[in-house]
């Protein structure tokens, strides 16, 4: 085996010789001589993905849903981000909570879910958390209420906790706090000595500066960040003249947000790699080419929510191509692909 | 512990074998999708992608299965831009589609009478657990529709109770598995009960002797203002009572919690996903039904 992938390791090598570094690669590919396929896995604030795709809070229930499908694996899967948790249960907003929208939907679903407690006593010891990981999504209405689901999901087996500052679907904290970098800062601070457990901080677009936000958030002790949240935006209903959302307003995600959700990614990603943080981006993928492009903006981890609303098989098929992708660029690991852009003076 | 709830439903490539055009901008789609055939019970549906460009799918009710050829049928009235698309789809297109999807009929009870009723497209779930009973429990079917019906129809060889003489027309392929059905409209059709469709079971129901009538169990689907009206009369008459609703969907798959209905249950108020927790609810449940 060793003497079989040392000669196709000596006959990548000369074809990128003869070929030139991408074309080589690519006849390395089409004539399977690459001797491993590349090494999908990535490290994320202490923990180690199998992959790097994250399944994202909202789009996937408590964790399991997506088991439904056949074909579809937990195993391909980085993390999984369990739905928006508070200290005691939501009933979540009225009817109707999502439209489509041109590329994309609004959603309003007010934090549905049924308390923390009963998160960490019915749902997380049944999950199977030898194929993937699950991480929590906590949230809050005041500083108090975010430390202590922060404390509660300490003492349980999800191995980080997002925290959702930026919710823009309920009244009360959410993306209040998300809009203003000095009240974000003092969710994180609050949260920071009830867990030891990675805190990865989700940032909405809808403030100003996204970057001062970030700086403010990971000096206050985050481990990680997740850009972006969704933006908001309305729809109305022409014949009633009322809003299609119950809740009047909704947060739109889906393609639509693409080009904004890489903007800001790229706005943050200076002040994170400053600070040695990585960041789950995330904002409208929906197939592997924009997987790639938020990899190489630099996502260490992406995030795929809507885009499994379009293809619940949607995970390994961006595995394949990304796999496909880094083989044919000759690049050994995920991690190398990270943060690449290259910008001209 | 969850494997009893994995790979219940199937991503299919499924293939347009038939789409055939009625008037009132109805069309039945029969779509070549093995998994979804081999699987789907009465009360489930589709979760279709009409176009790449479309960000969500659109849910549809199934309206019969042939397993041995692998088809499946669905009746689709354009109600929007994604049902239009739907509409236009060529025999020969491929259409993405997740199914079966959802909480069917509880149709377990077959000492019991199944009165169903269905209105519009809300008529298919009631064809499928018709069809699907197949004679083993009595059953009587109801269809409502202000335009034509995209159906053969044939006036009943079944004298059914309280039908007025003039609402002679049942549903052909219905009839011609020996399960009585009648029609109701509005829209002046011939051999139709004039009125809401309700109503005619209505007049059904109370024509029945009293032991009969609690022998019955309603299924209905359709527009709300119907299943309001139908959620009214199982209270009145003591009746239990199924609805299948439909809502605005995302996932269709119970990750997202887009879908949601109200329900009163023992222990207090719920949203409860119309897409996996439904679309079949007991309309004991559902509050905002009376």
């Amino acid at each position: 085996m060793y003497v079989v992938t040392g000669l196709a390791r000596q006959y990548k090598a000369y074809l990128i010789v003869i070929g030139g570094h991408r074309l080589g690669g690519r006849l390395a590919a089409m004539l399977h001589l690459m001797p491993d396929k590349p090494d999908l896995s990535v490290a994320f604030a202490g923990l180690k993905l199998q992959t790097p795709l994250v399944l994202l809070s909202g789009c996937v229930g408590f964790g399991e849903e997506y088991t439904r499908v056949e074909g579809f694996s937990n195993r391909d899967i980085g993390a999984v981000i369990l739905k928006g948790t508070t200290l005691k249960p939501r009933l979540g907003n009225a009817p109707h909570r999502i439209y489509e929208t041109p590329s994309g939907m609004l959603n309003a679903i007010g934090l549905q879910n049924p308390g923390a407690r009963h998160v960490i006593e019915h749902i997380l010891p049944h999950l199977p958390h030898d194929e993937t990981q699950f991480w929590a999504n906590a949230n809050g209405s005041t500083l108090e209420e975010y430390a202590e689901v922060a404390r509660l999901f300490d003492d349980s087996p999800v191995t980080a906790i997002e925290i959702n500052i930026s919710c823009p679907n309920v009244k009360e904290g959410g993306v209040h706090f998300g809009n203003d970098p000095v009240m974000a800062a003092k969710v994180v601070e609050a949260m920071r000595p009830m867990t030891k457990k990675p805190l990865i901080t989700k940032l909405s677009p809808n403030n100003a500066d996204i970057a001062e936000t970030a700086r403010c958030v990971i000096e206050a002790g985050s481990d990680a960040l997740s850009v972006i949240n969704t933006l908001v935006g309305m729809a109305v209903d022409i014949e009633s003249r009322r809003p299609v959302i119950g809740n009047i307003s909704g947060g739109l995600s889906g393609p639509a947000i693409k080009p904004v959700a890489l903007w800001k990614l790229h706005q943050t990603r200076t002040i994170a790699a400053k600070h040695d943080i990585p960041i789950l981006g995330q904002g409208g993928i929906t197939n592997a080419r924009d997987a790639i492009e938020f990899a190489i903006t630099g996502a260490d981890a992406i995030g795929l929510g809507t885009g499994l609303f379009y293809d619940p098989l949607l995970p390994r098929k961006v595995l394949d191509r990304l796999a496909e992708y880094l083989t044919a660029h000759n690049i050994s690991n995920y991690t190398n692909l990270i943060g690449t852009l290259e910008i001209q003076a | 512990m969850h494997e009893s709830f994995r790979n219940m439903i199937f991503e299919e490539q499924a293939e347009v074998i038939a789409n055939i055009h009625y008037p009132g901008d109805q069309f039945i789609l029969r779509l070549k999708a093995p998994k979804t055939a081999q699987h789907a019970k009465p009360g489930q549906f589709i979760h279709i992608r009409v176009s790449p460009d479309r960000s969500l799918r659109r849910p549809i009710s199934i309206m019969l299965t042939h397993p041995g050829k692998g088809t499946v049928d669905l009746l689709v009235k354009v109600v929007g831009d994604g049902t239009r698309e739907l509409r236009d789809r060529a025999v020969g297109e491929i259409l993405p589609l997740l199914g079966p999807i959802g909480r069917p009929f509880d149709l377990s009870d077959t000492a019991r009478r199944y009165v169903m009723i269905g209105g519009g497209v809300g008529i298919p779930p009631m064809i499928f657990a018709a069809d699907a009973l197949n004679g083993q429990a009595d059953t009587a079917v109801f269809a409502g529709s202000e335009v034509e019906f995209p159906f053969a129809l044939k006036p009943s060889q079944f004298l059914l109770p309280g039908i007025g003489g003039n609402t002679i027309l049942g549903i052909a392929s219905l009839e011609e598995r020996g399960i009585p059905s009648r029609l109701a409209s509005n829209a002046e059709l011939y051999g139709c009960y004039e009125g809401y469709v309700p109503d005619l079971a209505r007049d059904y129901l109370m024509a029945l002797g009293e032991a009969e009538r609690s022998r019955c169990i309603l299924l209905a689907c359709g527009p709300h203002p119907m299943l309001h009206a139908v959620a009214r009369l199982g209270r009145e008459l003591n009746l239990s009572t199924q609805l299948s609703l439909e809502e605005y969907m995302a996932c269709g798959i119970g990750g997202c919690a887009g879908c949601v209905v109200k329900t009163l249950e023992e222990d207090g108020e719920h949203y409860r996903r119309v897409c996996v927790d439904g679309p079949v609810f007991s309309a004991d449940i559902l509050p905002g039904f009376a």
